[in-house]
């Protein structure tokens, strides 16, 4: 029955095209058109019936995974504050000017894995839109000083979550679930190194020479526009962009061997949030694995699993329990939050949550649990794509992890071919004591 | 959200506003098809809020929607509901304001009339199941203590704000209510709620999107069985008067100091003196974005923090929201405010100093020409942007029948066109005030007082920095650290964050 809806679903948005099976079918509705400059860059286009507007995306393949060196954590974020600070041609404010008198809505935000920098404002500005936005990643320039006023903006968002348990929580399952990988610190950054970063001015340059380059960046452009028009305005934009020659090496993890344990206590007043951590695997569009890690996510953590109806409706021992795979372009965790409503319930939680786990080894789920959930992942995208913005920022994410923006039909066409089978064989090989750790934060004193 | 009364009462007398939303006989519906459109979107407003929660009650309205959002039917229990709704990836959000309640749904053609059943039948029949309610009115004290109180300097030092403005008026609490008002909340009281609240006369419907016409008339039909109810009219006085700097300072523990300042202002979206101002708040702090004069003085020159903006009515921004205005928040009596991102500490009094400096400027000197044409164009075609999805232009549209104007995005386009600088800075004189206005400020436990001291003394707050800034900067300094501060003693107070939204 719900493979029905998932059709029905799949005829009305795929327009035009011809099919016959669900894994033949592509849950991105639109034609995706794109080409590569001689110098590397890949452009993409879309057409969106959006009429004067379009979303303007540049998606860096760089993210805090780059930050090799040691000292160095968060500098990939503090670049693209860096970014807006202006070139020789458009100095910031002038750049400043030129987005406001479009309209635009202009910003930026990094990950992991990737910088992107996202523009949405009227269709005919797109080769204004071209021109500064080339501009800057070409030419970008900035003073010491400059530098250095930016660095208390990096501190000033630092700060602007410290209060927030969350950020706390994940530093410190980084720090301890990972040993060597660059996925140990987040994306803002170890206090420490952003407590440094007005030191760092030579380090800035290095980091803009070796990354913001054609090959390793892909401009998306999506709502009114004509293909041609956008290849031919990036052509004249961009071409004279130089390839680069960096080659990154990112030291890989090795699989732990024995589990993990950290406690955060918390001085302001909170109730105790309960994390635990599965070693997971990368994002890919070819590996039944990462499909089958999606799914199981949603039989155990959705809001329609026992796990939930039991803890959250039933018992009302947590206030959320929710877990999952966060897409990454290397192993990465798979991870499981809930706040506990009373201290002394904290092992009973965590206890049912490893019952949970447990269970999605030896039980199959059944047909029609899977088709449902199948039916809910391919609705929630579909659903998603209501405007230029959200469609470029969904691929956004699919060319940051492969470079291929068709990674979204590959991923979706995939999820329907997961089996019962393939969910318990990634519960046996991933959800093991020596593959976990879990990190407990509790107020300090309970004051009432 | 905003935050309940602490200490500061101030009793003002008042006029009654006469601003009250537009007021069709029986049930009012909004109405955007789009035919071509796949999806379809629900607003269902009430026009009540928590202006409306009985005095000791305070969050009736707020558990009285949860307990439909997150609730079932007569037939269905929310775990039944959830399980169908999931295939769907559909679902429904209770958003509760002051003045009005908004159950926001979208849905996939494909699914419409089964969840248009669903929901219908939790706003006509909601369950209002015991374990629902223990488990909502839990997580919304919940909210109030751990989270509020907590974990979000930002939005406590806004909620705090909002409090102060509002002092002994409607809007003085949060829409969460308190903790000893929900505390109090029995299911009987949400029934009743329920059953004095829910009628034609309060409900609103709005629809957007790919809807059959048939489902409106389904609609008229169905919520019929709505008793007819009266309007649920809250009179509002005057919010209090502002007289000099008062200033809250909220301690628990932090590393950075977050602020928010502001009063009232009386205007509104359905006012033509809104459209001047809208354009001088853009131009001194619009949202998330350097074109405002605050982000490029406070963030841009000095580093002193992540953003500063400036708002010429209630916003609530957040992670994850766009930066656009809000939906269905609206209010007959708005505010302006100023909202600095959390400071260092040594910083903090620097950066009050700057963005009142920066007022007072913006009072005395008011826009110039090209600012104000550089500032008109941008929000003409900004304001464009707001409206991109059917859901959204719902809101809005929506938002300006409360109001009694026209649609919005529509509204700003007709008066930007004919406005001039003179509009604009007339506007500025008449409703901003650097002089008169309420400050709440975040700070560590055990600073508040040296820091209200600080203020208090009008000591020079000097501010170093890390490399060598331009003259102009340094000149400006002199000026900023030694700005007068008229704090008005007797109004300002030192509290701690765990006493707040108690009652």
């Amino acid at each position: 029955m719900m493979k029905t809806a998932g059709l029905t679903l799949l005829i009305l948005l795929v327009a035009c095209s011809g099919f016959s099976r669900p894994e033949e079918n592509k849950i991105f509705p639109y034609k995706i058109h794109q080409t590569t400059l001689e110098n590397g860059l890949k452009v993409i286009a879309i057409p969106f019936d959006s009429p004067g507007i379009v979303a303007y995306y540049t998606i860096v393949r760089t993210g805090s995974r780059n930050e090799v060196e040691p000292g160095k954590s968060g500098f990939a974020h503090f670049f693209e504050h860096m970014m807006f600070r202006g070139t020789e041609r458009y100095p910031k404010d002038k750049f400043n000017a030129m987005l406001k008198s479009i309209g635009a809505d202009n910003n930026a935000y990094t990950s992991d894995d990737q910088t992107v920098y996202h523009t949405v404002a009227s269709a005919a500005a797109l080769e204004t839109m071209m021109d500064i936005e080339s501009d800057r990643f070409m030419n970008l320039k900035y003073t010491e000083e400059d530098f250095k006023t930016e660095s208390g903006a990096i501190l000033g968002e630092y700060n602007k979550s410290s209060s927030n348990p969350f950020q706390t929580i994940d530093e410190k399952m980084r720090e301890i679930a990972f040993g060597e990988h660059t996925y140990r610190h987040t994306t803002i950054g170890f206090i420490k190194d952003i407590e440094d970063m007005p030191n760092q001015y030579q380090y800035s340059l290095t980091f803009f020479d070796r990354w913001y380059r054609p090959e390793n960046c892909v401009v998306l452009v999506v709502g009114d526009v004509q293909p041609d028009n956008v290849f031919a305005l990036a052509k004249k934009y961009y071409s004279a962009w130089k390839h680069g020659t960096y080659k990154l090496d990112v030291p890989q993890e090795p699989p732990q061997t024995a589990e993990k344990t950290g406690t955060i206590p918390w001085k302001a007043k909170t109730l105790p949030i309960l994390t635990i951590a599965y070693h997971g695997p990368a994002f890919s569009d070819k590996d039944i694995e990462y499909a089958a890690m999606e799914l199981l996510s949603q039989c155990v953590f959705s809001e329609t699993s026992d796990l939930y109806h039991n803890l959250v409706v039933d018992k009302q021992l947590v206030e959320f329990v929710q877990g999952g795979n966060e897409d990454h372009r290397d192993p990465y965790l798979f991870s499981i939050f809930s706040r506990v409503k009373d201290p002394n319930n904290i092992a009973l939680v965590r206890d049912a949550i490893y019952a949970a786990l447990e269970d999605t080894k030896s039980n199959p789920v059944t047909a029609e649990r899977l088709e449902g959930i199948k039916a809910h992942l391919k609705y929630q995208y579909a659903m998603s794509l209501n405007s230029p913005d959200p469609v470029a920022n969904s691929l956004a994410t699919y060319i940051e992890l492969t470079g291929d923006p068709e990674s979204v039909n590959r991923v979706y066409a995939m999820f329907d071919r997961v089996t019962p089978q393939d969910i318990m064989s990634v519960a046996k090989k991933y959800f093991t004591p020596q593959n976990r750790t879990v990190v407990t934060l509790q107020q300090q004193e309970v004051k009432q | 959200m905003t935050i309940r009364n602490f200490t500061l009462l101030i009793i003002s007398v008042l006029l009654a506003a006469t601003l009250l939303p537009a007021k069709d006989a029986g049930m009012k519906f909004t109405e955007m098809p789009s035919a071509a459109s796949p999806l379809i979107t629900f607003r269902v407003i009430i026009r009540a809020g928590a202006i409306n929660d009985p005095a000791g009650k305070e969050g009736l309205n707020a558990l009285t929607a949860e307990m439909i959002a997150q609730g079932g039917t007569k037939e269905l229990t929310y775990t039944q509901v959830v399980d169908k709704m999931y295939p769907w990836a559909a679902g429904i959000n209770a958003n509760s304001d002051q003045e009005v309640t908004t159950f926001i749904g979208n849905v996939h053609r494909d699914n419409l009339d089964a969840y248009y059943k669903l929901i219908s039948s939790l706003l006509l029949q909601p369950r209002f199941d015991p374990a629902d309610f223990q488990r909502i009115k839990d997580m919304q004290i919940n909210y109030l203590k751990n989270t509020l109180r907590s974990t979000n300097d930002e939005a406590l030092g806004k909620q705090t704000l909002n409090t102060m403005i509002y002092a002994g008026h409607p809007y003085g609490k949060t829409e969460a209510g308190t903790v000893q008002g929900i505390t109090s909340i029995t299911l009987e009281d949400v029934k009743a709620y329920y059953a004095k609240t829910y009628t034609q006369a309060n409900i609103w419907i709005g629809i957007a999107g790919g809807y059959p016409a048939t489902l409106v008339e389904t609609m008229r039909k169905d919520f019929a069985a709505l008793p007819a109810g009266q309007p649920n009219t809250v009179t509002l006085a005057s919010p209090p008067q502002v007289s000099g700097m008062e200033v809250t300072v909220v301690e628990k523990p932090t590393r950075a100091y977050a602020v928010s300042m502001g009063y009232p202002v009386s205007v509104t979206r359905k006012d033509k003196d809104f459209y001047p101002l809208l354009v001088a708040g853009s131009y001194f702090g619009e949202h998330r974005s350097f074109n405002g004069v605050l982000m490029n003085r406070l963030r841009g020159d000095r580093g002193l923090n992540y953003g500063d903006y400036a708002y010429v009515e209630k916003f609530v921004g957040g992670l994850g929201q766009p930066p656009f205005p809000n939906l269905n928040t609206p209010l007959r009596q708005q505010f302006f405010s100023i909202w600095l991102r959390p400071m260092p500490p040594d910083r903090t009094l620097f950066g009050i100093r700057d963005a009142l400096f920066e007022l007072k400027n913006l009072v005395e000197k008011g826009l110039s020409k090209e600012d104000f044409e550089q500032t008109r164009k941008f929000v003409l075609n900004y304001s464009k942007l707001w409206a991109a999805t059917a859901s959204r232009r719902l809101g809005y549209k929506m938002d300006s029948e409360f109001y009694g104007s026209e649609y919005y995005i529509d509204r700003i386009d007709q008066e930007l066109k004919t406005m001039t600088v003179e509009d604009v800075n007339a506007a500025i004189k008449k409703y901003l005030n650097p002089d008169n206005i309420k400050i709440a400020v975040v700070v560590d436990e055990g600073k508040g007082q040296a820091f209200l001291s600080s203020m208090i003394s009008n000591a020079p707050s000097p501010i170093t920095y890390q490399s060598p800034v331009g003259q102009s900067i340094i000149d400006q300094d002199k000026l900023i650290q030694t700005f007068p501060l008229t704090i008005n003693k007797d109004k300002s107070v030192v509290v701690n964050a765990k006493d707040l939204f108690e009652k």
